[in-house]
């Protein structure tokens, strides 16, 4: 993992490194067996009795079950000092969890994106705060 | 218990248009003078209001209804402001549909007006907690085209849709649109074009993407049998649904940065809802549909709401596309307005102007576009995060 000395997420409680990987924070509802990701936006399967959520994080590394390449720039409030435009956004499977999440893919050759192939989660800079700490997003990009 | 016959009878739009500095109440007044006109009733015949609101417009846009009410005249009467993402024409029709129908009122006018913003779409707050959609502006990178794109990666990998065909979309809905003389786009493309045009996120090209609209939309319904016989041509609202989305729903929905790996409920679940509740309700199956709106906001949702909605099974829209059968003069006519493409989307207004184009074929007024025939339509509406309706008509 790269060194993650002072860097924030841009916005709390979806991607965690304190395991020394680089994982999504999800939430697994014991009662129905759904996996929420952002983990506070609960999906519960109708009728379940919401009892036993507990935090949990993604496996570091899933499938790539969709994707697309952006040709043009998010707009604000999106913003990253470097261009990244063409970028481009995966539907990342993790399949014990039942769970697609999307995440935009970084350090990844795009021509060479096949449905199928293993992704890890990564995180990707996008800017430095007042604060002189990177801000950075949750990511994706081909596993080694 | 029977009830009511409910008819459309006065229908009234601001043609679709670009940015505008105006007031969207100003456009909202256009639509709903026409649908008083082509109903030929005067203002104080309408008992309850059923409004899209305008989100740009803060508070005076978020209560619409009495913004409107009150250039025409207050008359104490029931006003309530909706809202459903897209498909907030389709509360505001069930809204007054419901109204009518259960003898609160007689006569209801529904009506949507949106000025488009400038630039581009993004985030409508500030605040990441409260406002769970800001996540994918701020840290996702996903304005709203990304998540068609990446369902309709899924489509090709599954089925045999191609690039062509979803440039063919982009050909036909054109040239409808270039019959069209309230179009706002009226240029018929060729596959070339589209096919050269740039991509926005791959697969979809800019021609194969609806853009933002201004534009206004008001239709009067009554169950008033004097009003009914006065009426030209009136159309029947045999059902008006809402669906919302279904657990176990596979479909990567606008907003969400998740979705479920395992089905367990049908893609874009909330309008397979709102469908099938309109088929049950009206005993009218899709096999009886002779002309449909759909929302095409892109190539890849003119395919999927083929399937979706019951029109042939799945995998198999393109086919129907290249075979022809879903031209004007195909088994069934879909989008012969020009569809989302050749207007745009003006938010709160478009679901009535869909039924709006589905009236005016059943009332034999489309010129150059016109189904021969027609007695039966539809018009189905796709709205983010889970927001559906579907209204089906007949003469």
């Amino acid at each position: 993992m790269e060194n993650m000395a002072n860097t924030v997420a841009r916005i709390p409680n979806l991607v965690d490194w304190s395991t020394g990987e680089i994982r999504l924070m999800s939430a697994k509802c014991n009662s129905c067996g759904t996996y929420f990701f952002p983990r506070e936006h609960y999906q519960h399967r109708p009728g379940c009795s919401r009892e036993g959520v507990e935090d949990v994080l993604l496996p570091s590394k899933g499938k790539l079950a969709s994707y697309t390449i952006q040709h043009y720039p998010c707009p604000p409030p999106f913003k990253t000092e470097k261009k990244i435009t063409p970028y481009g956004i995966g539907l990342v499977e993790f399949e014990e969890e039942k769970i697609q999440v999307a995440g935009i893919i970084t350090d990844t050759d795009l021509e060479a994106l096949e449905l199928g192939m293993e992704m890890e989660t990564t995180t990707l800079a996008m800017y430095s705060n007042e604060e002189k700490q990177q801000v950075v997003t949750w990511a994706f990009k081909a596993a080694k | 218990m029977t009830m009511r016959d409910v008819y459309i009878i006065g229908t009234g739009i601001h043609p679709w248009m670009g940015f505008s500095e105006q007031v969207f109440a100003d456009f909202a007044a256009v639509a709903v003078e026409g649908a008083l006109k082509d109903a030929a009733i005067e203002w104080q015949k309408i008992q309850s209001i059923m409004a899209g609101i305008f989100i740009y417009g803060g508070n005076a846009g978020h209560l619409s209804g009495q913004y409107l009410e009150s250039i025409f005249g207050e008359t104490g009467i029931p006003v309530v402001n909706v809202y459903n993402a897209c498909a907030t024409g389709s509360a505001a029709i069930r809204m007054a549909f419901n109204s009518v129908v259960a003898g609160e009122t007689d006569t209801a006018l529904a009506f949507g007006a949106d000025v488009s913003p400038k630039g581009f779409l993004t985030a409508k707050s500030d605040n990441a907690v409260q406002d769970r959609d800001v996540i994918r502006w701020k840290m996702g990178g996903m304005p709203n085209p990304i998540y068609w794109a990446l369902e309709c990666t899924k489509r090709m990998a599954k089925y045999d849709t191609t690039e062509e065909d979803l440039a063919l979309v982009k050909v036909l809905m054109s040239e409808y649109g270039s019959k069209n003389p309230e179009a706002r786009f009226k240029k018929a493309y060729s596959l070339e074009e589209v096919l050269n045009s740039v991509y926005v996120c791959e697969p979809l090209r800019l021609f194969e993407i609806c853009p933002v609209s201004t534009g206004a939309a008001a239709l009067i319904m009554t169950a008033d049998e004097e009003l009914i016989s006065k009426a030209d041509n009136p159309v029947k609202i045999n059902a008006t649904t809402m669906g919302s989305a279904i657990y176990g729903d596979p479909t990567i929905r606008i907003s969400a940065l998740s979705c479920p790996s395992v089905a367990e409920a049908p893609m874009l679940s909330e309008s397979y809802s709102a469908s099938r509740q309109a088929y049950e309700k009206s005993g009218i199956g899709p096999e009886d549909i002779d002309v449909l709106e759909l929302p095409d906001n892109s190539s890849w949702h003119y395919l999927v709401y083929l399937e979706t909605c019951g029109f042939c099974g799945e995998g198999e829209a393109d086919k129907m596309l290249r075979d022809g059968e879903t031209r004007i003069d195909g088994r069934l006519a879909v989008n012969p307005s020009g569809g989302f493409s050749s207007h745009g989307e003006a938010l709160s207004a478009q679901a009535i102007w869909q039924v709006i184009e589905c009236a005016n074929q059943l009332r034999g007024r489309c010129g150059e576009r016109q189904v021969d025939g027609a007695k039966v339509a539809m018009a189905q509406t796709y709205g983010l995060m889970g927001n559906s309706g579907t209204t089906i008509l007949t003469v």
